[in-house]
C-alpha cells in the first residue's frame, strides 16, 4: 500500500520510495527513507497529509504520498519497536 | 586558575585578524535569531522554513576579540541539489572559515543531527549550539549533555536559547577555545562494502591531488555521485563507483543518529504534545479552511476598525502641525510658492502617508504573530487543496500571504518553491495580493465613499486580489503544457508562544521601511507632483488645469473613461503610484486638497465633484480595483526582474497587469452602472 492510503493515528514503516529523484533525495535528507517509521497525524480526505517522521512533522501532498510504499506496523510500545528495529539492522 | 587576561593574551597571540565563523543549521532552527542575538543585527526572522536565502555577515565581539559570523541559509543536508545547499556548502568549505557553529533545534534533534553528521565530516572544528532547550523541557524531555558530545567526536555541545539570549557568552567562549583546534576525527562506519570503496577512492584521490585535506569526505561524496565534487576534482572511478550509494550512506548516518538518540534523549514517549492537540483542530479537514479564513478576517477587521480609530488621532495631529507650519511660514518673509510647496506639496503628501501608521502597525503585528507562532507553515497544508486546483502546491500560498505585507520579500520567498514553473507562476500572481502600501488607497477611497461599509469595501479588495490570483494561476495551469502538480513538501514547526523580541524586530523593521519610503520616494514624488501641477508650458500657473500635469493626464483620460476614472488628476495619481503605491494617496491629496486647506474627507469629495459631479462609490471602487491589480511599485518590479532573471518575463508581466487591471476596472464600472 502507499502512504496515501494511510489512516489517521496509524503507524507505518516505509518500504520504498517511488518518486522522482529530486524529491526522494529531499525526503531522505529529512530522514524519510526505507525502513523509517512514520505516523499519520492528520489527513484530508483526498489530498495532503501531516505525518510524524523522526520527531518532526511534515506536510506532504498527494503525489508524494502516492510514491511512498509502506507496510502497517502493529501497535506496540514505541520504544520497543525502535530498539527491535535497530537490533535487526545490526 | 587562568584569568581572563591570560586567556585573551594566549588567544591574541595565535589569532589571525579576526576569527571567522559560519553558522549552519536546518531551516527554522533559530540561526537568524542567534545571528541577531550575537551581532545585534536586525535580520528578519520567521517561523517557517526558507527565510534566509542569501548569506549575511556580522561581527560579535567577545573579550575584545572580533568574531566575524556568517549566517547561511537553512539546509537539511550538504549535497548540492538546491541553491541554498550550494551557497552554504561553498561558504562552509571556504578557507576563510575557521570554525562552524552548528545550531540545532534540540526539540527535533534526530533530524537536525543528520546535518551535524555531515558537518563533522568536513574536518573543520564544529561547535554544537543546542537551541530551544526550553521546548525540550516544556515537553518533559531531557537530553543527556554528557553522552551527546561523547558520541559526536567530543565536540563542544552548548545549550543556548537564542531568543532569550542565554548561553551566548559560553558559545563565544567555546569558539575562542576551539576554532584553532584540529578537530577529533569523527568517522561513521558505512559498512564493509562502502568502506572498502572509500579506501580505494582515497588512494586514488591522494595520488591525484596530494595536497587535498578532505580525502575521506571527498570519497564519500564521490560515492554519493555528487555533481559538484565530480567536476571540481575529476578522477576516473568508473571501475569502483558503478552506481550512486547515496541511499546507503544516508541510511548509515541515520542508523548512527538513531543510536545517539536512543542514548541521549530521555522520556521520549511520555509526552502528549500540545502541538498535536492544536493541530487536531487547526489543520482539521473540516475546520482548517474556515479557521484560516476567520483568522484573516479578524486580522483585517482589527486593521480597519482599530486602525482607523487611531488614525483619527494621527490626522488631528497632522492638522495641528500643518496649521503651525502655515502660521510660522506666514510670519516669515517667505514667498508664496515656497509656502505652497511645503504645505500643499510636502506636508500634505508625506503627512497623509504617515497617518496610516496605525493601520499598518496592526497588520504587521498580526502577520508577525502568525509567523512566529508556527501557524503560517500550516496554512500551506490547509490551503493545499484549493491551491492544488490552480495547479500550485500549498507552499505557494506562503509567499502570497507575505504579499499582504510587501511584494518585495514575497517575490524573494518564491525561491523556496521547488520548480521553476511554480516560481514563475507564483511571481505572476503575488502582485495581485494587497500589499500594505495599497492599504492607504483602500482606506482613503472606501472612507470617502462607502460610509459605514468602508471596512467591508476595503476588505473586499483583499478577497478580490486573492480570487484574481487563484484565477490567473488556474488559467495558467489550464493553458500550460505540464499538468503535473508540484506536490506539497513542507516541515511544520512546533507551535510556540510568539516571542516579543522577534515580533518587535519584525514590526519595527516594516514600519521603519515604511517611514523611510515616506521620507524618500514619497517625499520626492510629492515635490515632483507639486512641480507638475504648478508649472505649465507658460511658466508657473495659478490654475492646475493649465499645468504640465494636466497635459500629461489628459492624454490618458480617454483610456480611463470607460472605467469611470476619466479625470486627468487620476491619471497622474496612477502614474505616480508606480513609484510606490502610497503615492496614489499622497498625489491624490496634493491634487485635490490644494488651496492650502486641510484635506478632510468632506472637502476632498467636494473638490473631486467640482470636476466630476457624478464621481461616486462605483467610481471609487473601480479606482480601488485598478490600484489593486495594476503594475506593482518600482521596487517590486525590480525584484521580479532580478529573481526571474528575464527582462522579457518582467516586461510581459507589467503589460499583462496593466491590461488586466484596466479590464477589471472597466468591467466593475460598466456592470456596476447597469445596476446603480
Amino acid at each position: 500500500m502507499t502512504l496515501f492510503e494511510g489512516i489517521k493515528d496509524q503507524e507505518y514503516e516505509v518500504r520504498s520510495l517511488y518518486i522522482e529523484e529530486k524529491t526522494s533525495r529531499r525526503l531522505q535528507a529529512l530522514g524519510l527513507n526505507d525502513g523509517t517509521r512514520v505516523k499519520v497525524l492528520n489527513r484530508k480526505k483526498n489530498g495532503a497529509m501531516i505525518i510524524a517522521v523522526r520527531g518532526t512533522r511534515l506536510a506532504l501532498g498527494r503525489r508524494i504520498l502516492n510514491g511512498i510504499e509502506i507496510i502497517p506496523l502493529p501497535e506496540i510500545n514505541d520504544s520497543e519497536t525502535v530498539s527491535m528495529k535497530s537490533a535487526e539492522r545490526r | 586558575m587562568t584569568s581572563n587576561a591570560t586567556i585573551k593574551e594566549t588567544i591574541k597571540e595565535t589569532i589571525k585578524e579576526s576569527i571567522h565563523v559560519a553558522l549552519a543549521g536546518n531551516p527554522n532552527c533559530g540561526k537568524t535569531t542567534l545571528f541577531n542575538a550575537l551581532t545585534g543585527a536586525h535580520l528578519k526572522v520567521a517561523n517557517w522554513p526558507g527565510v534566509t536565502v542569501e548569506k549575511k555577515e556580522g561581527t560579535a565581539v567577545y573579550q575584545d576579540i572580533p568574531i566575524t559570523l556568517t549566517d547561511t541559509p537553512g539546509i537539511y543536508s550538504l549535497t548540492s541539489y538546491t541553491i541554498e545547499e550550494q551557497i552554504t556548502r561553498q561558504c562552509l568549505m571556504d578557507e576563510e572559515i575557521d570554525a562552524i557553529i552548528n545550531i540545532v533545534d534540540a526539540s527535533s534533534l534526530e533530524r537536525n543531527l543528520y546535518l551535524t553528521m555531515q558537518l563533522l565530516e568536513l574536518g573543520k572544528p564544529v561547535i554544537l549550539a543546542l537551541n530551544m532547550m526550553d521546548i525540550v523541557e516544556e515537553r518533559g524531555l531531557e537530553i543527556d549533555l554528557h553522552r551527546l558530545p561523547e558520541m559526536l567526536g567530543d565536540i563542544p555541545v552548548i545549550p543556548i536559547s537564542a531568543i532569550k539570549k542565554k548561553g551566548l557568552d559560553i558559545l563565544l567562549h567555546a569558539i575562542l577555545h576551539h576554532y584553532a583546534n584540529e578537530p577529533h576525527e569523527f568517522v561513521i562506519d558505512y559498512g564493509p562494502l562502502i568502506e572498502s570503496k572509500i579506501d580505494k577512492l582515497s588512494v586514488i584521490m591522494s595520488a591525484r591531488y596530494p595536497t587535498h585535506s578532505l580525502v575521506r569526505w571527498h570519497a564519500v561524496k564521490l560515492l554519493e555521485d555528487d555533481e559538484a565534487v565530480k567536476s571540481d576534482h575529476p578522477v576516473r572511478i568508473t571501475d569502483i563507483v558503478n552506481k550512486s550509494y547515496e541511499k546507503e550512506i544516508i541510511q548509515a548516518k541515520y542508523a548512527y543518529i538513531e543510536s545517539v538518540i536512543n542514548e541521549v534523549i530521555l522520556y521520549q514517549d511520555k509526552v502528549k504534545k500540545s502541538t498535536d492537540r492544536a493541530d487536531h483542530i487547526l489543520t482539521s479537514p473540516y475546520f482548517g479552511v474556515p479557521i484560516f479564513l476567520a483568522i484573516m478576517g479578524l486580522i483585517f477587521f482589527f486593521t480597519f476598525t482599530i486602525g482607523d480609530w487611531l488614525k483619527g488621532y494621527f490626522e488631528v495631529l497632522l492638522e495641528v502641525l500643518t496649521g503651525a507650519v502655515n502660521n510660522l511660514l506666514a510670519a516669515m518673509p517667505v514667498s508664496d510658492w515656497l509656502v505652497s510647496l511645503i504645505v500643499d506639496g510636502i506636508i500634505s503628501g508625506v503627512g497623509a502617508i504617515l497617518t496610516f501608521i496605525p493601520n499598518l502597525a496592526i497588520l504587521f503585528l498580526a502577520l508577525a504573530i502568525l509567523e512566529d507562532s508556527g501557524y503560517m507553515a500550516r496554512v500551506a497544508y490547509v490551503m493545499d487543496g484549493i491551491m492544488g486546483k490552480a495547479g500550485l502546491s500549498g507552499k505557494a500560498f506562503l509567499p502570497m500571504i507575505l504579499g499582504f505585507g510587501c511584494t518585495v520579500p514575497a517575490i524573494m520567498a518564491v525561491r523556496s518553491l521547488e520548480s521553476e514553473r511554480d516560481r514563475r507562476r507564483t511571481m505572476i500572481i503575488i502582485p495581485f495580493m494587497s500589499c500594505s502600501a495599497k492599504l492607504p488607497v483602500y482606506v482613503l477611497f472606501s472612507g470617502m465613499f462607502f460610509g459605514e461599509y468602508a471596512g467591508l469595501a476595503a476588505f473586499s479588495m483583499y478577497i478580490l486580489g486573492v480570487a484574481c490570483a487563484v484565477l490567473i494561476a488556474k488559467a495558467l495551469h489550464i493553458l500550460g503544457k505540464n499538468k503535473d502538480n508540484e506536490s506539497l513538501l513542507i516541515e511544520l514547526p512546533e507551535y510556540k508562544r510568539p516571542n516579543f523580541r522577534t515580533i518587535r524586530i519584525f514590526v519595527g523593521d516594516k514600519l521603519r521601511h515604511y517611514l523611510t519610503k515616506a521620507g524618500t520616494v514619497i517625499f520626492a514624488v510629492s515635490i515632483v507632483i507639486w512641480l507638475l501641477l504648478n508649472f505649465g508650458p507658460g511658466g508657473m500657473v495659478s490654475n492646475p488645469a493649465d499645468s504640465y500635469g494636466a497635459v500629461i493626464g489628459r492624454a490618458l483620460v480617454p483610456l480611463l473613461k470607460p472605467a469611470g476614472l476619466g479625470m486627468w488628476q487620476i491619471a497622474i495619481a496612477l502614474i505616480s503610484g508606480i513609484s510606490a503605491k502610497e503615492v496614489v494617496v499622497s498625489s491624490f491629496i496634493v491634487l485635490f486638497g490644494a488651496n492650502g486647506q486641510m484635506n478632510t474627507t468632506g472637502s476632498m469629495i467636494d473638490q473631486i465633484r467640482l470636476i466630476a459631479p457624478d464621481f461616486g462609490a462605483l467610481n471609487a471602487y473601480a479606482m480601488m480595483v485598478f490600484c489593486l491589480l495594476y503594475v506593482p511599485c518600482a521596487a517590486a518590479v525590480g525584484t521580479i526582474w532580478k529573481e526571474s532573471g528575464s527582462t522579457r518575463f518582467t516586461v510581459g508581466l507589467m503589460v499583462f497587469q496593466v491590461a488586466f487591471a484596466w479590464l477589471a476596472a472597466v468591467l466593475v464600472y460598466q456592470v456596476g452602472s447597469l445596476f446603480l
